[in-house]
């Protein structure tokens, strides 16, 4: 077994907005390590904190987006101590990211493969211009575009191809992270498997790190080797996939397992979690899961579980830890 | 792109002729025409009406006068002035033609950079007080009445610090000693600038071509420009009608002061506002995550592309600009299209009248099309 | 048969008529829009400005003219006519501001403030009525345009981007040259000839956005004719926008009024432009007299700067009331 060695340590990450109406707690205490070489992926419904931690990474929040208290680590230097100049060096050259909704990523007014080409000369300022067209190019072989491609504006591309181009843009300056934000959402579901298998292919071959971010289990489960539940602005729980999917711990994680359909094994009954998550503007301090948790007790509405790990390698945020997913199910029916 | 110039031009040849039919025939349907002013003078009889009616064509049922008069204005023939007489419409016109376009051009071209650039400033920077203060600044500017801010331009340049002339554009005791003709002097300024402009957009076309590095390419455009500057500055310095041109030109610096105050507002309004509504776009995020300068994430990208809106704009606030252009030089007695409209009209000179108006449109409509190509250039999605 | 009209009684007590109701939700959604608009500071300030201007001229300037400035009007009985009305006490016209005469007097001896005061109404009566009038035309052919297609619209279309390339100042001189324009038809030439333009064009693009909601369609459905569905359905829903628009033409009209007085081309009594031109052609604003008699051009220069200025800032506050997405969080 290889030698794990962390890339980027997230600590206590604690990130509010600021609005008229008060601090919503956007990210709430966050902790987790990536691993070089490791495919992380952060799974959540939506405004559950997942792309907020991803621009907190990157120093791309709002401007009445307030960094409470936390560290990022990465590389041993703590990002959010860096100057504005010293952040962009580390930005895409460090730490790159895909947006979701590739198709608005790009400008429209200039050519795609300049901007590729834009981010090459601002990290490397000796390579020159037929140097970082080859580049491109072979960005553009390696995601599966036809390089002649290069000099044409983005709307003269199809969505599809304007995200393996995004994805081209992320790795043109051999970053060590990428962080991939719901990368294949817009686009229909073959699509998206072609995406999804270059993604991991591209990975594994440069020995990248990588964090998926999405709402979809099924797309989490097939390139990530870890993954992290997040819930109304906290990561709840966080293991191997493995872990997750056969021993889930957190309520919600089961819950969330239980409730997308297998196409193989017996038929089942879909499980779905009532209510909504909460307004996370002053939020309550107290297990933010427990008005829709089946297991909730006294305890769970009076304090905040402790993010601890229960198991190697498996971290949770609860005071009721489930272990078999069959107890759960049973329950959910009766 | 040839071809989208050439469907414009062409477009713009039929709005030509049916804005030349809107003229015509308004003009003639307004009361107190040429006839009435006719019959209304005692002193003429009435076989002297008739034949002044045929010498000018009116006595030919009006459809037929507006052929005549199309057909002639192809030809450059406008008629001839009433209160010129003899002189044609055409000559005035093209005396007074290019005054306007230098003060225009130039006020403009000023206007839209400080305003690009201010609202280019103030949308990056936020910050409520900002907001509010170059919101009202700018409201006030683009509405004040001109009237107002010319005389208040004149009181204060021209009379309590001395320093610009009051008007007219040049200064009549300088000039008497000579027999230069203040026509030719005037285009020979027009011919300079227009070559220092073309070798603006030389230089920066070459630039483009030459060097991929934005230093470098901006290094290019700058010494060159510098350098056709110096050039043209040195042969007027030396030339024996240097203080003749020097003269004109300071004449021309508080009417282009006016013009421009009054079309910057606009710009500056609409950028700032346009360039609010840019940076919400995903794509300047991702530039921000490329890891760009502040600087370039603002200017190479949330400015271009905020530009487009406030080009648009720019052709509708054109028929702005052109009053603003008929009171300034009425004001400053500067002797140019918009003056000559206003004369012309409160002479009841009709053909200069209507000449004048026609050119006018005519200017509105090419600065259109030019307004356009520039747009197509800036944005690759129209193109096609 | 007494029950049944009892029960029908009963019925009308419990329903509110439509039109009660129609009432109550129009006032609901105007509290709501006041309370966005309330929030600019920018609409704020400007119409702060319009009730200054409207009470000075509107109930200020009678007052003054029954009460204080009867006494200097040629007979006594009659209230100030500051365009009849000269000073005979004071022997140097144009005479600088003083007590007697707050902003001094024109050439003719008449009392600035007074002049201006009373131009006021005017200038408010053209502006609005102008307004109106494109607003109305522009909603209608707007609205129509968008509602039928085809040929109609793009005639409309068409016409509006030709009316769009024609100088419009020029064009007013050159009219009003010709022919004896007063404030009322020049309010109407104003009205009729923004009317066909740029706003029609803006006004169709939302009546298209209107016309291809559901509820349209069920109102179609629900067998309404077409001129119901305009007035009813696709005509409120561009309100907002046209009464945008509106203060956008008040300040346009009283501008362009301005400018044609001040050239002396109306035929009118009294206007803001006016006393510039009365100013101008009396030789007051050459050369040096320019700082010398500033009361003379400043004073209406500034109001007319105000007032447009002024309705140009309650567009802008209206403007995130109409459009949501330009207001903050």
């Amino acid at each position: 077994m290889s030698i794990l060695k962390p890339i980027l340590e997230v600590k206590n990450l604690k990130m509010y907005y600021n609005t008229r109406s008060g601090y919503v707690k956007a990210a709430d205490d966050v902790s987790f390590v990536l691993n070089e070489g490791e495919a992380m992926g952060l799974v959540g419904e939506s405004g559950c904190g997942k792309t907020t931690t991803s621009m907190a990474i990157m120093r791309l929040l709002a401007e009445n987006a307030e960094i409470i208290s936390g560290h990022i680590y990465f590389k041993g230097k703590d990002l959010l101590k860096l100057s504005e100049e010293e952040m962009n060096k580390v930005r895409w050259a460090g730490i790159s990211m895909i947006f979701q909704a590739a198709m608005n990523s790009l400008n429209p007014v200039y050519r795609v493969g300049d901007q590729i080409i834009e981010a090459i000369v601002t990290h490397e300022p000796n390579v020159t211009f037929e140097e970082a067209r080859e580049r491109v190019a072979s960005l553009y072989k390696l995601v599966g575009l036809d390089p002649k491609r290069m000099d044409n504006y983005p709307h003269e591309y199809s969505g599809g191809m304007k995200q393996r181009a995004v994805i081209a843009m992320s790795l043109s300056c051999n970053p060590d992270i990428i962080i991939a934000d719901e990368p294949t959402t817009a686009l229909d579901v073959i699509v998206q498997d072609m995406i999804l298998k270059e993604m991991s292919r591209i990975q594994k071959k440069l020995n990248m790190s990588m964090i998926y971010i999405s709402h979809d289990i099924a797309v989490i489960a097939e390139v990530a080797e870890k993954i992290g539940i997040m819930y109304a602005g906290k990561l709840v729980e966080l293991s191997d996939s493995v872990t997750i999917f056969k021993k889930p711990a957190h309520p919600y994680t089961v819950g969330l397992m239980s409730s997308f359909p297998s196409i193989k094994g017996e038929k089942k009954e879909l499980v779905t979690i009532p209510g909504e998550p909460p307004n996370l503007l002053n939020a309550p301090d107290s297990c933010r899961f427990a008005p829709r948790c089946p297991f909730a007790t006294k305890e769970c509405w009076e304090k905040e579980p402790p993010y601890e790990e229960i198991e190697p390698n498996h971290f949770l945020a609860c005071f009721h830890p489930q272990n078999l997913r069959k107890q759960v199910s049973e329950y959910a029916r009766g | 792109m040839i071809k989208y110039i050439g469907n414009r031009l062409a477009q713009i040849l039929i709005l030509l002729v049916i804005y030349v039919a809107v003229v015509f025939f308004l003009l003639h349907s307004m009361p107190g025409g040429i006839e009435a002013v006719l019959a209304t003078n005692p002193n003429l009889t009435p076989a002297a009406r008739e034949s002044i009616l045929k010498a000018f064509g009116l006595t030919q049922p009006l459809p037929v006068q507006f052929v005549l008069y199309l057909k002639n204005i192809f030809t450059f023939n406008l008629g001839i002035s009433y209160s010129f007489y003899p002189t044609p419409v055409w000559t005035i016109i093209a005396r007074r033609l290019p005054r306007t376009i230098l003060l225009f051009t130039t006020a403009t071209l000023i206007a839209f950079f400080v305003g690009f650039a201010s609202g280019k400033s103030l949308a990056w920077k936020r910050g409520k007080t900002s907001e509010y203060v170059s919101t009202v600044v700018g409201v006030i500017a683009y509405t004040v009445f001109t009237p107002l801010l010319i005389f208040t331009l004149i009181w204060f340049f021209g009379s309590y610090l001395g320093i610009f002339p009051l008007n007219q554009f040049l200064n009549p005791d300088l000039w008497i000693r000579t027999n230069l003709n203040a026509q030719t002097i005037f285009l020979y300024l027009l011919l300079t600038i227009s070559l220092i402009g073309l070798a603006m957009l030389a230089s920066f076309a070459i630039a483009q071509k030459v060097s991929h590095r934005v230093k470098t390419r901006k290094i290019i455009f700058y010494i060159s420009t510098a350098i056709a500057i110096a050039l043209a500055v040195f042969w007027w310095a030396v030339s024996p009608v240097g203080i003749y041109g020097f003269d004109i030109l300071w004449h021309m610096i508080l009417p282009v002061m006016a013009v421009t105050i009054i079309s910057y507002a606009g710009t500056m309004l609409v950028m700032r506002d346009s360039m609010l509504e840019t940076i919400k776009e995903d794509f300047i995020t991702t530039a921000r995550a490329k890891g760009l300068p502040d600087k370039v994430v603002r200017d190479k990208h949330a400015a271009r592309t905020a530009m487009l809106p406030v080009i648009t704009n720019f052709v509708l606030s054109m028929g702005f600009v052109v009053s603003g252009g008929v009171i300034t030089e009425t004001l400053f007695s500067w002797p140019g299209m918009g003056m000559t409209l206003l004369d012309s009209v409160l002479a009841k000179d009709y053909p200069l009248a209507s000449g004048a108006l026609i050119f006018t449109g005519i200017f509105v409509l090419f600065a259109h099309l030019v307004i356009d190509i520039v747009y197509a250039f800036l944005d690759p999605r129209i193109r096609y | 048969m007494a029950n049944t009209t009892e029960g029908m009684t009963a019925s009308s007590e419990i329903f509110e008529s439509p039109f009660k109701i129609k009432v109550k939700l129009m006032w609901r959604a105007f509290k709501e829009n006041w309370r966005i608009f309330s929030e600019s500071k920018i609409g704020m300030l400007g119409l702060w400005i319009v009730i200054i201007f409207a009470v000075a001229g509107f109930v200020v300037y009678p007052i003054l003219a029954s009460t204080i400035w009867k006494s200097t009007s040629l007979n006594a009985m009659v209230s100030y006519n500051p365009v009849t009305g000269y000073d005979f006490t004071i022997a140097n016209n144009p005479a600088p501001p003083s007590l007697a005469h707050l902003l001094g007097t024109d050439p003719l001896g008449r009392d600035i403030l007074a002049q201006l005061l009373y131009s006021t109404p005017r200038e408010f009566a053209l502006g609005i009525i102008a307004a109106l009038i494109t607003v109305f035309l522009g909603t209608l052919i707007g609205t129509v345009s968008a509602f039928y297609g085809g040929v109609v619209d793009t005639f409309f279309m068409r016409l509006a981007d030709l009316v769009l390339l024609f100088p419009f100042i020029p064009f007013l001189i050159v009219i009003s040259g010709m022919m004896q324009v007063n404030l009322l038809t020049l309010a109407l030439i104003i009205g009729l000839l923004s009317g066909f333009g740029g706003i029609t064009i803006i006004l169709r693009s939302q009546a298209m956005i209107v016309k291809v909601k559901p509820f349209i369609e069920s109102a179609k459905v629900s067998g309404a004719s077409d001129p119901y569905i305009i007035v009813n359905h696709i005509i409120p829903n561009i309100m907002p926008l046209s009464f945008l628009y509106m203060m956008f033409n008040v300040t346009g009209a009283i501008f362009s009024e301005a400018v044609l007085s001040f050239f002396g081309l109306l035929n009118i009594r009294m206007s803001w432009g006016l006393m510039i031109y009365t100013a101008d052609t009396a030789g007051y604003i050459v050369g040096t007299n320019i700082g010398t008699y500033w009361w003379l051009w400043l004073p209406p220069g500034m109001a007319i700067t105000l007032i447009c200025g002024a309705f140009y800032f309650i567009g802008r506050g209206l403007d995130e009331v109409v459009n949501p997405r330009l207001r903050r969080r």
